[in-house]
């Protein structure tokens, strides 16, 4: 239950809050999740304070973290497949509510986004020390590196694809692969769509030994939802297919 | 607490609110009760929509204190009623004004959060397509239209807020089904595949709505009504529209409290110890009680008729829980706050006891015993020391011979899962003491009259003493024919004196709800190589979790509709061999109970999906295969004289079966002939690891329960010659009101705005039994034509007398009095209005009330009957399944309202689809369910649909006035095993369990090959 609601108009205003420590705080974004926490908290709005921006610099973009999924959706560097990842994270309702920020902190295996997000190797840049954290080390340990996010950054300056099975087109992944491809030839695959966290699957110089990569990686992944070895076996398939796209070009940017 | 300016709806407000309140739950206080609660915890459901800035968001899922300077706009911004008195309005905005013309608005619940999304919509996109839309509504779940009418009207007041107000345009434009030949009748012949009629036959219905594909038969195209048949716009949908407080929840009441109920978190116990006092001494509770603290009554918690034919086997509250969810105590507080607090401080000691947790443990030597109270009532064959809820056994013809004679025996076993009925509004009670200290329940129902008889004596209370009146119900689908939780309210409004709420929560709705029984199927068939069919046998297990209600009735439906359609062919025909055996047992699993279908899905999938298989096995067409064994016109219905939902059986002949034709014209608009065993339409080019299939299902179902359900109905005439229809009957958004003031204005002859119904108050209502069993229309229907003829025979009379007197030379009888145009008008010509009528009865001459009453139970229940068709595309490498298309052909009788009816279809198809691939409710080791909100629990959304399409083949069913049968429930039957059969059509692959998940298949298509690989 949210006890106490801030929202400061600048960045030293909200870290006071912060560093005063009496109390549990806890940064806001677009409150779908927190508004609803059975635990007390003390809130911290973020969307005063200018993180709602994208700045694409050469090959990079930085996205505040309170830009919302749908502001990501429309944005011009977010290509086909890319927006259908977003679609399938959350529906318009929720996009314009959740912020990017607040989607990465949530997240778990079943949010498509973030498989993509691991793929891609998102960088989470922290208030105060813009400290720098891997979106793979955020999800293995979930150590905040300062009070809150200020932007994630995406190099855009590789190619993204992605596979889901699920029940329906538009139901949370049974399983998930999402894998992207720099110009150098690094490759490096993600898998999700079960567990508290989106998986590394392989993160190397080139393709070679993905397939064997992926089947022992997902080798302790049956839950409730699916057996490992349906998992294995699929995701083998969707690894084959999104390689042989990536190698033909068919991928969008 | 904070202080909140914001525009509401253009207006500023200056809020003071708590810092961690909702944006829903202050708009509701302040009583924006468009603004619904959908019960969600994830804001999966998306009814609280509002726009902020002009942009769809949760209400739920945001803090008040978050709009600090934002614009909010909520429905009750949107647009009013035009007309009101002296005053008048810019009136609907035309998006309303398109959802309810486009028959959009089912329940109503979700409709003013479509409408806000649709306005977001078109304000930055004035242009979209089909797919813009879907998109754009995608956040807000709608379990009762499938969505196709609500784009339909959102792409309608696109195209009028563009300033195109040519009809034909956008019609063409949406490319959804065309209207066709209205009223005249369409071609007897089939229409080719995909198009029933050119654009040069399109007969323009004067409202600009889409009508569904309409097939006539002889029989009905003499008939020559104004109302019935005609697309009337839904008597509710004005309100619903606006978002007026119609709901159970939207009212407020001084002083009231909030419920809440602490559910047990073990499968299977006795409480040991429990301590109340902590929970009773925090600030704000009113009341905590426990079994210590009520009457110990048993009753059963189905909302059946009198007697229940089931055991009675439940208590408010026990000293045992059976089930995880279970109830162990109440709680009334202040706020909700306080009461989620006072359960957290209840103190409960449990000793555990063994649980059963699958149906096929329950009548193992030595399982525990689930119902061990001394309080237990039997019913039929019910036997609690053996865990047996219900058990029944029906043998029709010599089932053993039939099987001696046959040339092949096929038997498979199959399996159907738990479901939920997943309505957006959730089960919710208002209950209070009035002036005269009766109590009154407000609920959301659809057997008002049964909570009443049923909680009398479980409340101690005289069913006199006992008011329920039911407001509009925000989707049902059989969970509310359950006195579910109006008991919770009524003890703790008892218990304090006060007013109290009570709300499911969406995890209740999962834990503590009821939901589909879940089967184990056996089915043995013999058949001889020409494809008759000599013997047909299903075994069933059903699982009717820790309490019984409606497992009989629900699991005898199963076979009763499922194994009545194929009775064999030539003597078989004549003497059918059937068998039908069921164990309905105890588990400690949430209960089971009526869910829309009530056991016919189940029986369908095994028997659809066996048919298939024999029919392929045999090398013979499956549609013909079917059609030979099904039963005809003029047959005995094989179950008629063997079982009757418990009570005694009586012989029933079948009058009207349209299923051939059903199969013609579903046929022809999938376009079958040009797809089934077609290699070329199986592929996918460029995509090698895709097939496409398709797949056919033909189903029935029944009307009503002959000899028990009664509607009673009654007719008022005022001053105006306007009507008041009271009806018993139960609209939970299907419409019912509409085809029953339907029934009503043609047989007085008045437009059905005329007519004004209220539905139903226990107080001022004649009874009905509520809203299930497919019989609103067909029973209560019946009993509203009776008493309008009862008040057009009085209308008559008086009318002639007047003409008499106006003109003297005239002779006029009251039976040569036609009842049209709101006029009395005599074979001359020579008229008086209706309104000269009522004001000379009511205040000229011998004065009287005209009002008539009609009440109606039949000796039959005419089965509708369908041909449910589906394409899918499966993905041979990771068992994903794409449905494609459904069509539906249907035989409901006359349909009074094509519209509301579609939708119907259209609703039921959609959740028939997620019993086909997607739904199913899952438990752990320990009885705790997998599925607990609408994420893991998914409901198709309106970006991911496939394509539907329904036909309506009218027959006209002798036993009603107007020709009716049952349209309900019947779409719920054939989709699943359509997709089963079509998915077997694209990958040889048999999947025996449904829903047809991707793992489900995948292991399928891995045992077609092992089969394959050791050949």
């Amino acid at each position: 239950m949210i006890k106490e609601y801030y929202r400061p108009k600048t960045l030293s205003e909200a870290e006071q809050l912060f560093k005063m420590g009496d109390k549990k705080y806890v940064p806001l974004g677009g409150g779908s999740l927190l508004s609803r926490s059975k635990e007390d908290l003390c809130v911290v709005d973020l969307r005063d304070l200018g993180l709602n921006r994208i700045e694409v610099v050469g090959q990079r973009a930085d996205i505040g973290a309170t830009v919302t999924l749908q502001q990501l959706l429309e944005s011009e560097f977010a290509h086909a497949t890319l927006k259908e990842v977003i679609r399938k994270s959350a529906t318009l309702n929720l996009r314009n509510q959740v912020t990017l920020g607040g989607y990465v902190v949530s997240a778990d295996g079943r949010s498509p986004l973030a498989i993509a997000l691991m793929a891609m190797d998102a960088k989470l840049i922290w208030h105060p020390n813009q400290e720098t954290q891997s979106i793979g080390d955020w999800f293995s340990l979930r150590q905040p590196r300062g009070f809150w996010i200020h932007a994630i950054q995406l190099n855009l300056n590789l190619v993204m694809d992605y596979e889901q099975v699920a029940r329906t087109p538009m139901d949370q992944p049974i399983l998930a692969i999402a894998a992207a491809r720099w110009p150098s030839g690094r490759i490096r695959v993600a898998a999700g769509g079960y567990g508290s966290a989106p998986l590394l699957v392989l993160d190397g110089p080139e393709d070679g030994g993905v397939i064997e990569a992926v089947r022992n990686a997902l080798s302790a992944s049956g839950d409730e939802w699916a057996t490992a070895e349906y998992r294995q076996a699929v995701g083998q398939v969707f690894v084959r297919r999104i390689m042989d796209r990536i190698s033909s070009g068919l991928q969008s940017k | 607490m904070k202080k909140v300016s914001f525009a509401l709806n253009g207006i500023v407000q200056h809020w003071e609110v708590a810092d961690g309140e909702t944006l829903l739950a202050s708009l509701r206080r302040e009583g924006y009760f468009g603004v619904k609660f959908g019960g969600c915890e994830k804001g999966e459901c998306g009814a609280c929509t509002v726009l902020l800035d002009g942009k769809p968001v949760n209400s739920c899922s945001l803090l008040t204190v978050q709009v600090e300077g934002c614009h909010v706009q909520t429905i009750e911004g949107m647009g009013e009623h035009p007309d009101q008195g002296w005053k008048k309005t810019a009136g609907l905005h035309p998006i309303q004004q398109a959802l309810v013309e486009s028959g959009a608005i089912q329940c109503g619940y979700c409709t003013p959060a479509f409408a806000l999304a649709a306005k977001a919509l078109l304000e930055k996109n004035p242009n979209p397509s089909e797919e813009e839309v879907r998109e754009a509504i995608a956040g807000i779940l709608c379990r009762c239209t499938g969505y196709l009418k609500p784009v339909q009207a959102i792409l309608k007041a696109a195209s009028i807020l563009r300033g195109e107000v040519d009809e034909q345009d956008w019609i063409e434009d949406t490319g959804v089904p065309l209207p066709v030949d209205w009223p005249s009748g369409a071609d007897q012949s089939p229409a080719p595949a995909g198009d029933f009629g050119s654009p040069e036959k399109l007969v323009l219905t004067r409202r600009k709505v889409f009508m569904p594909r309409m097939f006539i038969t002889p029989e009905v195209r003499q008939k020559t009504l104004s109302r019935v048949g005609k697309p009337e716009l839904k008597v509710d949908a004005i309100k619903l529209v606006q978002g007026k407080p119609a709901f159970a929840a939207d009212m407020e009441k001084r002083g009231m409290l909030i419920a809440k109920v602490l559910h047990s978190p073990v499968a299977h116990a006795r409480i040991k110890h429990i301590d109340l006092s902590k929970a009773r001494a925090l600030p704000g509770v009113a009341a905590v009680l426990c079994y210590k603290d009520i009457p110990r009554v048993v009753y059963s918690t189905a909302g059946q008729s009198d007697p229940i034919p089931g055991p009675l086997d439940t208590f408010s509250l026990d000293s045992k829980v059976r089930f995880v969810g279970d109830r162990v105590a109440f709680v009334a507080a202040e706020t909700e706050e306080i009461a989620e607090q006072a359960l957290n401080l209840i103190e409960v000691e449990y000793e555990p006891l063994p649980a059963i947790l699958d149906a096929r443990d329950a009548m193992k030597p030595n399982a525990p015993i689930i119902h061990d109270e001394p309080e237990y009532v039997n019913f039929g064959e019910s036997n609690p020391q053996r865990n047996l809820a219900a058990q029944i056994h029906i043998d029709i013809g010599d089932v053993e011979k039939g099987f001696e004679e046959a040339d092949r025996i096929y038997e498979a076993e199959y399996v159907v899962p738990k479901v939920q009925q997943a309505h957006i509004e959730p089960h919710v009670v208002v209950t209070y003491w009035d002036e005269d200290d009766r109590l009154v329940i407000r609920t959301s129902t659809q057997v008002p009259f049964h909570v009443r008889r049923i909680l009398a004596p479980v409340l101690g209370l005289p069913v006199k003493r006992i008011r329920v009146i039911k407001p509009r119900i925000g989707g049902g689908f059989g969970g509310k024919q359950e006195v579910l939780i109006e008991d919770v309210a009524a003890h703790l409004t008892i218990a304090t004196g006060r007013p109290v709420l009570y709300e499911y929560t969406r995890e209740e709705e999962f834990i503590a709800a009821r939901s589909r029984h879940p089967m184990r199927i056996r089915m043995k068939t013999g058949v001889k190589m020409d494809g008759t069919i000599t013997a047909n046998e299903m075994r069933v297990l059903s699982d009717t979790g820790a309490y019984g209600c409606h497992g009989l009735t629900v699991t005898g439906n199963t076979g009763h509709k499922s194994m009545a359609l194929y009775v064999g062919d030539g003597p078989y025909r004549k003497s059918p061999n059937i068998r039908f055996y069921a164990d309905v047992v105890y588990t400690n699993t949430p209960p089971a109970g009526a869910y829309r279908g009530y056991g016919v899905p189940q029986g369908f999938w095994p028997v659809e999906r066996h048919m298939e298989r024999i029919s392929r096995d045999l090398g013979l067409d499956p549609i013909a295969f079917r059609l030979k064994n099904a039963i005809r016109e003029g047959e005995l219905h094989p179950f008629s004289t063997a079982w009757s939902e418990g009570r005694e059986p009586r012989p029933e002949i079948i009058q009207t079966v349209g299923l051939e034709e059903c199969v013609r014209q579903g046929k022809a608009v999938i376009g079958w002939d040009q797809k089934f065993g077609n290699p070329e339409w199986h592929v996918v080019a460029g995509k090698p690891y895709l097939r496409r299939g398709i797949g056919v299902a033909l189903v029935m179902q029944g009307t009503a329960i002959p000899y028990l359900d009664m509607g009673g109905a009654s007719i008022k005439m005022n001053d105006d010659g306007s009507f008041n229809l009271l009806v018993g009957a139960t609209d939970l958004g299907t419409g019912s009101d509409t085809v029953l003031a339907q029934m009503a204005a043609e047989v007085l002859g008045v437009p059905v705005d005329d007519i004004i119904v209220y539905s139903s108050d226990t107080d001022f209502t004649p009874f009905d039994k509520g809203a299930y069993a497919s019989s609103t229309t067909y029973i209560s229907g019946a009993a509203v034509v009776k008493a309008a003829e009862d008040v057009a025979e009085k209308i008559k009379k008086r009318a002639a007398r007047m003409i008499k007197e106006q003109h003297p030379s005239v002779q006029v009888s009251p039976e040569d009095i036609l009842l049209e145009d709101r006029k009395a008008i005599a074979p001359g010509g020579e008229y008086v209005t209706l309104a000269q009528v009522a004001l000379n009865a009511l205040h000229h001459t011998d004065q009287e009330q005209i009002m008539g009453i009609g009440s109606y139970y039949s000796p039959v229940s005419p089965p509708p009957f369908a041909a449910q068709f589906a394409e899918v595309t499966v993905d041979v490498e990771t068992g994903q399944i794409t449905v494609d298309r459904l069509v539906m052909a249907v035989d409901s009788g006359v349909i009074v309202n094509p519209v509301t009816a579609s939708g119907q279809i259209e609703g039921g198809m959609t959740q028939a689809l997620g019993y086909a691939v997607c739904e199913e409710m899952v438990y752990d080791q320990y009885g705790r369910a997998r599925e607990k909100d609408l994420v893991d629990y998914h409901i198709f959304r309106a970006n991911e649909m496939p394509k539907l399409e329904t036909v309506f083949v009218q027959t006209y069913e002798p036993s009603h006035p107007f020709g009716v049968k049952a349209v309900a429930e019947i779409p719920m039957d054939g989709v699943a095993p359509a997709v089963g059969n079509a998915v077997l059509d694209a990958c040889g692959a048999d999947v025996f369990e449904n829903p047809i998940t991707p793992e489900r298949l995948w292991r399928a298509l891995k045992e077609k090959q092992s089969v394959a690989d050791h050949h």
